[in-house]
């Protein structure tokens, strides 16, 4: 049987890309909402591995209230990510410079 | 065969919540109906909203803790006493925006947002479970992200809105991530059970409870924009429009110091040491960043923001304190804090020249000899949010430095008291720009009854607060009785 510990490792490892993908990316704005998912899917993991592990059904219930959030989540992002192309008309993640101080 | 019931939820504790929910979307459907000479007439509904929820709420209010939803809500003084705030909050929220928002087409939406953006903060506020946590700060934060971006032909509207976006997901995120790890350890989501769980949680699974103690920490310091992680708040307060800024920068930091407040009390206890000793750098640090940033600032929003980020570090010093004096004075902070923001936000708002929002500080330049009643009104919100006795802001400062030397922890006090003092200087900076300098641009105000009331309100609450501070300090310490 697989141990818990590859589960944490894997979603450590998910999480931790997640992040380091959101600081370095200078590119895109569109990588940055998935390195988002990328991150929430890591605590997903995390959950699911605790929940089969512990015998207990609430991380698993716990994970259907984060996809659900998740999912909302982005739709709230490419709105605003759309208001903010036709204002700027570009997603570069270095043209997000206006306010500064 | 055994008989299956399901015994329906009390649902009496939840009155005001259910009563929000379906007004914010009665509400957005009414708008659709009203005609444009009519529109705002949702931010009335909006307002009658918030009156009847507190009227809800006090109504519901008893000393004693209920549980609700098999222990997924709570109702107790505290959450009662946080509700009170936040609705005070949004109620100001939407005075503020009457004006403002006039020439702005679809405010049904944006009332709407506010009132959900509420529901969210008193969700948080009665949650004693992670579950409730999450989704009351998610309900939040997605409403606040487009509230900042609410002006979507404003480029800096929605720079602000992407930018809040992203840190908060990345928040949100890392709190999961630490919500997880504290699940794995105690196999519950219930702060007060996890809380015994980790009291006797075993030495293997002591790193695995400081990394969640951690990332949770992390996650609720962005929220309450405690640096380092406040990067988003001036950016956020600066580019959304000034009525929002007002609106974020009291409910969601109730909400969100209330939590704190929770997690700390309930799930934490066990953990003390270790995160007073994190949370004592992070005050250190926010403080300094705070007050030394807001010398900086020329625009009066941006300056606001740094502020808020300040005075999140001296109410933290109430966390750090850790017993009861310290989080009734956590509490007694958010109460002038309320007033005194608004009563500021009240006269940048009003503040117009030649149509354009007065927003640098040079705009306020001689507003003293042109409105000395506004001047008079910005010099006491100022003059309180700097500490100076006999006004609001002094005992929220006086009640959290004693609890924290109560504590025990009297170099925090005097590093606080020092970064007092330089915070007082950039608030007289300003009030020097209104009763020392000569006005430059014809001021253009927009005047309503509404909004000089608002102002003669918070002004007298700062004065009453600072003269009488008694009766508060003590519903505070009464609403926190259950926590600690």
């Amino acid at each position: 049987m697989v141990p818990l510990s590859s589960y944490l490792a894997v979603a450590a490892c998910l999480f931790s890309i997640g992040v380091v993908g959101l600081f370095l990316n200078r590119k895109n704005v569109i990588v940055i909402l998935m390195c988002i998912e990328l991150i929430l899917l890591a605590v997903n993991i995390n959950f699911a591995a605790f929940s089969h592990f512990l015998q207990d059904i609430g991380g698993q219930v716990f994970i259907f209230f984060v996809l659900t959030v998740a999912a909302s989540e982005v739709a709230v992002g490419l709105a605003i990510l759309v208001a903010f192309y036709r204002n700027r008309r570009s997603i570069n993640v270095e043209d997000i410079n206006t306010l500064q101080g | 065969m055994t008989q299956v019931t399901f015994p329906l939820p009390d649902v009496i504790p939840l009155i005001p919540e259910m009563f929000v929910a379906v007004m914010a979307m009665a509400i957005l459907l009414w708008d659709l109906f009203l005609p444009k000479e009519r529109k705002q007439w949702s931010a009335y509904a909006a307002m009658a909203t918030c009156a009847v929820a507190a009227a809800l709420t006090l109504k519901l209010a008893s000393p004693d803790s209920v549980n609700a939803f098999y222990g997924f809500f709570i109702l107790d003084p505290f959450a009662s006493y946080a509700k009170l705030l936040i609705y005070a909050g949004t109620f100001f929220g939407i005075v503020l925006s009457l004006d403002y928002m006039k020439d702005e087409p679809n405010t049904g939406e944006y009332y709407s947002l506010m009132l959900f953006g509420t529901l969210g903060m008193m969700l948080m506020t009665s949650a004693p479970n992670f579950v409730t946590l999450y989704l009351g700060l998610e309900l939040m934060a997605l409403c606040t992200y487009v509230l900042v971006g609410y002006q979507r032909d404003v480029l800096r509207s929605s720079e602000a809105a992407l930018k809040y976006f992203i840190l908060g997901s990345l928040a949100s995120g890392f709190l999961l991530y630490g919500i997880s790890f504290i699940y794995g350890v105690t196999g519950t989501f219930d702060f007060a059970k996890a809380g015994i769980g980790i009291a006797h949680a075993g030495a293997d699974a002591h790193m695995a409870l400081m990394l969640g103690m951690v990332f949770l920490l992390a996650g609720m310091c962005f929220k309450v924009s405690i640096a380092p992680f406040h990067m988003w708040t001036p950016d956020a307060y600066e580019g959304a429009p000034t009525p929002i800024t007002a609106f974020m920068s009291i409910g969601p930091k109730v909400a969100g110091l209330v939590i704190f407040i929770r997690v700390l009390a309930d799930v934490l206890p066990a953990l003390q040491v270790d995160y007073t000793t994190i949370l004592t750098w992070l005050a250190v640090l926010t403080m300094a960043v705070g007050n030394l940033a807001a010398i900086a600032q020329r625009n009066i929003k941006r300056m606001l923001a740094y502020s808020t980020i300040g005075h999140i570090g001296f109410a933290m010093l109430g966390l750090i304190a850790a017993n009861a004096d310290g989080y009734a004075g956590v509490l007694v902070y958010l109460t002038v804090y309320l007033f005194m923001n608004m009563g500021a936000f009240a006269i940048i708002i009003l503040m117009r020249r030649e149509g354009i929002q007065g927003e640098l500080l040079d705009d306020f330049a001689g507003l003293s000899r042109v409105r000395p009643g506004y001047a008079l009104a910005m010099g006491l919100f100022l003059f309180s949010l700097a500490g100076i006795p006999f006004l609001g802001g002094f005992w929220a400062k006086y009640v959290v430095f004693i609890a924290v030397v109560e504590a025990g922890h009297l170099y925090l006090a005097l590093t606080a008291l020092l970064f007092s003092a330089v915070g007082a200087f950039y608030y007289l900076r300003v009030i020097k720009y209104i009763y020392f300098d000569e006005e430059r641009v014809a001021f253009d105000f927009a005047e309503s009854r509404l909004m000089q009331a608002t102002v003669a309100v918070t002004a007298i609450a700062v004065v009453a607060l600072g003269l009488f501070p008694g009766p508060m300090i003590d519903i505070c310490k009464a609403a926190i009785s259950n926590i600690i």
